[in-house]
């Protein structure tokens, strides 16, 4: 299934490119002229700055945001965000959506035949504290049917995105699930020629984070492209 | 040790889920003057595209908006910056998102034509033809400007990577 290796021989690929035929909505919206090169220095802006005001503590645990409990299996995902030097990237926004436990999106335009539960958003924001790290309570995604192909299906996801030290640093992305069958056939997954940067995107099963009798933990660790700027390091220390 | 930065993944077609909570409110806390840009975002068959959603940065500003069901977005923005602090807005990084892209797009939009055409870098880059791409019209309304972007295809807007990027994208599509 990989697509890009047989026209791009030898050449380690780490980012998905945006011309990938199997995911058929690529076809009609990736860009088609040469993307014109830029030195990193020109993409000067840092972005916003967060403050701990601008999240709620039920923000960080989506089975709290409702008057009951939603249904599914719970599970607490947490990890690192990093730069691409291994220094963590303190105060990022990481923002989380995601399908319920029957893989359906509380959305207008989402019509799987799935139900919706009325105590599940699938919204979710926090903070990484000053080591980096980040914590969410929710509950596993169920799988979802989608019609990119013939008995098409997206594995579990949750998707993130996150601020870091400027707009080049800013990254949307999906976390998968160890042991999920669906991988092997979903473009998406997919489209990152480079397998050891694919297998970044799957959680890992984490028995030190799972709760007796609670909830399951999973690891999620996060690098993102660029630095801290000097100016942010002495304006913030 | 270098770490390989995590791959991008497409927001997918439900982003507003999760990123509805930083939409830009329309009315502005602050005093300054703002400007506002109107446009559609429009796929390789022309047609608009319902589900992108696209961020504006400055050094003093951001704001993210989505597409409507016909492909439009409307983004009030500060107008009061520029390199030195004072002067009209120069212009905006801008980053795009959309179901069927598994990267952002990253551009760039101009309001200030001829002053920015002389001394920019950036668009000293970009070939000449695609220039105008670049650069948001004002309308005959005060403040308001209209810029549409074309992922593909004819008037493709100008888009940009950077030193760093692997080569996954320096031939997109072979003829």
């Amino acid at each position: 299934v990989n697509y890009s290796p047989e026209e791009h021989p030898g050449v380690a690929q780490t980012e998905p490119p945006y011309l990938y035929p199997p995911y058929v909505s690529t076809q009609k919206r990736a860009p088609s002229r040469p993307l014109i090169l830029l030195a990193r220095a020109v993409a000067t802006a840092a972005g916003p700055v967060f403050g701990h005001d601008s999240i709620r503590p039920s923000d960080a645990d989506l089975t709290r945001q409702d008057s009951g409990e939603p249904l599914g299996e719970r599970i607490i995902v947490s990890g690192r965000v990093l730069d691409e030097a291994g220094r963590p990237v303190p105060r990022a926004l990481i923002e989380i959506w995601q399908a319920n436990a029957a893989g359906r999106y509380r959305h207008e335009n989402d019509n799987h035949p799935a139900p919706l539960d009325p105590n599940f958003t699938g919204c979710g924001r926090v903070l990484t504290d000053g080591e980096g790290r980040y914590s969410f309570v929710t509950v596993k995604p169920g799988a979802y049917p989608w019609k990119n192909h013939e008995n098409a299906w997206r594995p579990a996801h949750i998707h993130f995105s996150l601020f870091g030290a400027g707009i080049l640093s800013r990254l949307v992305t999906q976390m998968y699930f160890p042991g999920d069958p669906l991988l092997a056939y979903d473009p998406i997954f997919n489209s990152i020629p480079d397998e050891i940067a694919r297998q970044r995107l799957v959680s890992t099963f984490d028995w030190p984070t799972t709760k007796p009798e609670q909830a399951l933990g999973y690891r999620f660790d996060i690098v993102l492209r660029g630095s801290k700027s000097t100016p942010m390091e002495t304006s913030h220390p | 040790v270098r770490r390989i930065p995590t791959p991008s993944q497409t927001v997918g077609p439900f982003f507003s889920i999760g990123l509805a909570p930083l939409y830009q409110k329309v009315a502005r806390p602050d005093s300054s003057r703002t400007i506002t840009v109107r446009g559609t975002v429009f796929d390789g068959d022309r047609k608009p595209i319902p589900d992108a959603v696209l961020e504006f940065w400055s050094s003093e500003d951001f704001a993210r908006v989505p597409t409507s069901e016909d492909g439009t977005f409307s983004v009030t923005l500060s107008a009061e910056r520029g390199e030195s602090g004072k002067g009209p807005a120069k212009h905006f990084e801008v980053l795009i998102f959309m179901r069927g892209l598994l990267k952002p797009v990253y551009t760039r939009m101009y309001l200030t034509p001829a002053e920015a055409l002389k001394t920019d870098s950036v668009l000293g880059a970009v070939p000449r033809e695609r220039v105008a791409t670049l650069f948001a019209s004002k309308t005959s309304a005060p403040d308001q400007y209209s810029w549409n972007i074309v992922m593909q295809g004819e008037n493709e807007t100008a888009f940009f990577r950077f030193s760093s990027d692997d080569s996954s994208d320096q031939h997109p599509r072979s003829a």
